[in-house]
């Protein structure tokens, strides 16, 4: 009696061997695990991206100032005294000229049309004020120069001029009845804050009818105990009621209520997929064991143990998966990775991300892959084993 | 006899097949003709085309020359739809292996050729019942296919046959996977179906005990027919 | 026995082979079914209310507001001939988390617009123009929270602080009203803008949009040409567009869903079809004998055409019927969660009918060319001895 070992290895050569028998149906399944692999892969790239963005754009020595309650910007109101007040708290870094490292500022929501399908788009203008570059780190201008104070000038983000329409340097955009240009584009590591465009506090103040009111204020804390002290600083006087948050901290939550809609709708509908392809995986594998019922009796009428069947059975089925679910991984870096793509984000402004496939994210699309050839094979494995000798041989 | 109707008419029939490079000739300039109600058994080595004949008179396979006129109709020439139809009223086959559908029963795989006319289903169930009692198959009528034996299903295959009532019976090797006793038990029927039935029944086999039932035996080979009649071997 | 008979018999033969096609099949409309009502219930523009209604709104950005004199200057023009304002008003629940629908809006005005959509009983409409503090809720907000009427409930802003620097409205619950159609939402609320424009701390005489219908559809491009010309070169210019187009403007900002709807139920269907058709053939070339014999029988290629087609298509309905089935089940089952987001949810007739042409199509392409080949097949070669 040959050993295990031996046997199991035949049988899974013959049974490789013969697939080109069955391509059509072998075919088949595995593009659908292919398919399936795409759907999660791409679904999980979207919101890798998404929140890659997000989570660049905090700086834990930045505190964000909003007013107190307010989920975002957009719905913050700070008054001039409040802004004061912040500025000279105790917390707050200064340059070397001795002036905090603060920016008060205006966050608006303009319309733009998104390049790739033409239609409207809500966009982030933001007033900043004369430090407003500075408090944030990796700010880094890539093409023309920073607006003047007091003009109609604006700089725009990098993502923001590839994904919208009408950013280009030198060109003229128009919100409402007032004029601006465009003078220069800056990249922000990425971040959020690429998908903005800037322009000098003063200036939207009074163009939108918003003097001596702001929305938020960012200072640059001095320390790492300078966050607290400012939270505290806050607390204790009844004229701020205000929420103080590090940058990180800000992001962050606006990153997990997103992330979770895409989690949610994700794995789901790739796990609807997946029952689809694990019907077609089944198929195939029920009739490969039917149609090599003589082969495996003889085998087993000469004696090889049912174990070898067992085994050559679930390699076939795993292999296809394994090849359907590569496939899927590769297709998905190919047409998905470096997608740019934006959305609305929970701002309601758009924000601009691409799709980002990593090697921990391509190993999820392959687990489901595998549990699709395993289940799959299974069953058909455990017929291929038991199958009673002389109904194969006679049929 | 003389002054019989023919059944079955072959004049000058040509056929050959292909295989590769070479063109083999299964007959040339064939004639044949069998008078209504006869028994004719036709027996031959294998290869001979016994099997070609009998779908060459069955119009299951087309000649390449001559002409081949059964049940009163010219059918070399006819188109596939046109021989369908005639097959369905004039011709009944019976194969060596059942070919019963094996997800049917008994009496559904008998009512088959009924659905191809306009009976109504009750009319059709009458039809199968007697078709069933010839046979002397009635009491497997609910039963499939895997649960009769040989001879069962030889009998099941035999009701569908006669069902629509053809006047003519072709039957390829019919006991040729039967014991003695039940092969014997299929050709007595296959004998009352031509005396009582008046059916005409040309059956191809390799058994000369079977072709003891018929009323004529031919031998076919190299595309020749000799003829030997009644129970002469 | 029938022809439908035989069709079905063929199509269990092998029973788990069935099952396994009818699961994949199952799947693919099952997914269909949801994504496509999904899409349906985001693309309210099906509702006939949407199509008549214009929406003015600044041009700067609809988050920008408008001064309230727009109102009658609106409604002077030719053509408008129900007008009404309405202003966000960024309202929440107890926990900032729980945002709500919450508008102000001229009362009777706009009972008058939307009173097609919505059903507000007599006595409500009547309670909502006296009382100041008055509030009108959706059926789905009242019962989503448990109010009643003559409820107190105090709601927060999450924008606006009154002058005394609370930032929450008192309401009192003065009636409820129902969706008269199924796809019309009820999930919020209105209360008089007087009330909010007397009280807050800013943005005094400024309001969020305009509503209007105009005296017939055929109208509506002239009206919104005159109207944004009224207001262009001003300080506060204005964009006017179709309720339903802003609407699908406003989808559109997510992200193209219906590119995306398109490409997984494409990438379901793709899969679909390639297990049922290729296992269709391997069906029907397991049945190469059996063909042969119906064909001796006297079954004309046409038929045996007709009877393998059946085959395939009577397939793709138990799968297709089952599967909408299960998308009917499930979006019924998450109605409740989702009424935040998608709150007319529902399997629409297109849906259905789209569903049922897609059953026909599959049948017809996993069956065709198996068919086709079953017609061909040479009774001598089908019952051949290989």
């Amino acid at each position: 009696m040959r050993p295990l070992f031996l046997q199991v290895a035949a049988v899974t050569m013959m049974n490789l061997k013969s697939l080109p028998q069955r391509l059509w149906l072998s075919l088949s399944t595995v593009i659908a695990v292919a398919l399936v692999v795409i759907v999660l892969l791409a679904f999980l790239a979207m919101a890798n991206g998404f929140q890659r963005t997000l989570a660049n754009s905090g700086s834990p020595d930045v505190a964000v100032i909003l007013r107190g309650g307010a989920q975002s910007e957009v719905n913050s109101v700070v008054s001039r005294d409040q802004v004061r007040l912040v500025e000279e708290a105790p917390g707050v870094a200064k340059s070397a000229d001795g002036r905090p490292i603060a920016s008060a500022e205006l966050y608006l929501v303009v319309d733009g049309v998104k390049r790739a399908s033409g239609t409207k788009a809500n966009l982030p203008l933001r007033g900043i004020g004369r430090e407003g570059a500075v408090v944030r780190k990796g700010i880094k201008l890539v093409a023309g120069r920073m607006f003047a104070t007091g003009t109609n000038e604006i700089v725009v983000g990098r993502a923001l001029q590839r994904e919208f329409a009408g950013f280009e340097l030198e060109e003229k955009v128009g919100f409402g009845t007032s004029q601006w240009t465009v003078v220069g584009v800056f990249e922000a590591d990425g971040s959020v804050f690429e998908s903005e465009i800037w322009a000098d506090l003063p200036v939207v103040q009074s163009l939108f009818r918003r003097d001596n009111i702001f929305q938020t204020v960012r200072v640059r804390l001095d320390g790492p105990t300078a966050l607290a002290t400012l939270k505290r600083y806050a607390d204790d006087d009844p004229r701020l009621k205000l929420d103080v948050k590090s940058e990180t901290e800000y992001f962050a939550d606006q990153a997990s209520r997103s992330h979770d809609l895409v989690q949610k709708l994700g794995w789901p509908l790739a796990i609807a997929m997946a029952f689809g392809a694990l019907a077609g995986a089944l198929n195939t594998m029920y009739s490969a064991v039917a149609a090599r019922a003589v082969e495996i009796a003889t085998l087993r009428a000469i004696g090889f143990g049912g174990f070898p069947a067992f085994v050559g059975t679930l390699a076939e089925s795993l292999l296809l998966a394994t090849v359907g679910g590569v496939l899927g991984a590769a297709a998905t870096f190919l047409f998905f990775d470096g997608l740019s793509a934006s959305t609305l984000g929970a701002s309601f402004t758009q924000v601009v991300f691409d799709f980002q496939l990593t090697p921990a994210l391509a190993l999820q699309g392959l687990i489901l892959a595998l549990a699709v050839g395993l289940i799959g094979g299974l069953f058909p494995a455990f017929r291929a084993a038991r199958m009673p000798i002389v109904a194969g041989l006679y049929g | 006899m003389s002054s019989d109707i023919a059944m079955v008419r072959l004049v000058g029939v040509s056929k050959h097949y292909v295989k590769g490079n070479e063109t083999i000739a299964v007959f040339e300039h064939l004639d044949l003709s069998i008078v209504q109600g006869d028994f004719v058994a036709v027996m031959g080595p294998s290869g001979s085309g016994k099997t070609t004949l009998l779908h060459l008179i069955g119009g299951i396979d087309g000649r390449d020359a001559g002409e081949i006129h059964v049940a009163g109709a010219r059918i070399d020439g006819l188109s596939e739809w046109q021989l369908a139809r005639w097959r369905a009223t004039n011709v009944g086959f019976i194969f060596q292996f059942y070919n019963l559908m094996p997800m049917l029963t008994a009496a559904q795989n008998v009512e088959l050729p009924l659905l191809l006319t306009r009976l109504s289903g009750h009319e059709r169930r009458r039809h199968v019942e007697t078709a069933l009692k010839v046979v002397h198959a009635a009491d497997r009528a609910t039963h499939l296919p895997r649960e009769m034996s040989a001879g069962q299903q030889q009998r099941v295959a035999i009701a569908r046959a006669i069902v629509s009532d053809p006047k003519l019976l072709l039957c390829d090797e019919p006991t040729g996977d039967l014991d003695r006793v039940t092969g014997d038990h299929i050709l007595t029927i296959l004998q009352v179906l031509n005396r009582d039935f008046g059916k005409t029944v040309v059956m191809v086999t390799h058994d000369p005990a079977a072709a003891k039932y018929a009323k004529r035996v031919l031998h076919l080979d190299k595309g020749r027919f000799t003829e030997k009649t009644g129970l002469a071997a | 026995m029938n022809d439908l008979t035989l069709v079905r018999k063929n199509l269990f033969r092998k029973r788990l082979r069935a099952w396994l096609m009818i699961v994949s099949i199952l799947t693919a409309f099952a997914i269909f079914g949801v994504l496509a009502s999904f899409w349906q219930a985001l693309n309210v523009g099906q509702d006939v209310g949407n199509t008549d209604r214009l929406i003015v709104v600044n041009k700067i950005n609809f988050t920008q507001d408008l001064p309230v004199s727009y109102f009658d200057r609106v409604r002077e023009i030719a053509g408008v001939r129900q007008v009404t304002h309405l202003s966000w008003f960024g309202g929440y629940y107890q926990d900032p988390k729980n945002l709500l629908v919450v508008l102000a809006v001229e009362p009777a005005s706009y009972m008058e617009l939307y009173g097609n959509d919505i059903d507000i009983p007599p006595e409500a409409q009547q309670a909502f123009k006296r009382e100041r503090t008055g509030a009108l809720v959706g059926e789905d907000m009242a019962k989503k929270w448990g109010w009643k009427i003559g409820d107190r409930v105090p709601i927060a802003s999450n924008i606006f602080s009154q002058r005394s620097g609370s930032h929450t409205w008192d309401f009192t619950i003065v009636g409820t009203f129902s969706a008269r159609r199924l796809q019309v939402n009820t999930n919020f609320m209105v209360f008089q803008y007087a009330y909010f424009d007397e009280t807050r701390s800013f943005s005094k005489d400024f309001i969020g949009w305009i509503a209007l219908r105009t005296g017939s559809p055929s109208l509506n491009d002239r009206v919104i040409k005159a109207i944004d010309q009224t207001f262009a070169n001003s300080p506060y210019e204005t964009a006017t567009d179709t309720e339903k187009a802003l609407n699908m403007a406003f989808i559109a900002q997510f992200g193209n869903i219906a590119l995306f709807v398109k490409l997984i139920v494409g990438a379901a269907f793709a899969t679909m079809l390639m297990i049922v058709g290729n296992t269709m053939a391997l069906s029907v070339r397991e049945r190469t004998r059996e063909i042969g014999v119906l064909k001796t029988l006297g079954f004309s290629g046409g038929r045996i055409l007709r009877l393998v087609l059946s085959e395939s298509i009577l397939l793709a309905f138990i799968g297709g019927l089952m599967g909408l089935g299960l998308a009917m089940l499930f979006i019924v089952s998450v109605r409740g969660r989702l009424i935040d987001i998608l709150p007319s949810v529902s399997i629409a007739p297109t849906v259905m009918l789209t569903g049922v042409a897609l059953m026909l199509g599959l049948g017809f392409v996993t069956g065709f060319i198996p068919a086709l080949s079953a017609m061909r097949l040479k009774i001598a070669v089908a019952l051949g001895r290989s």
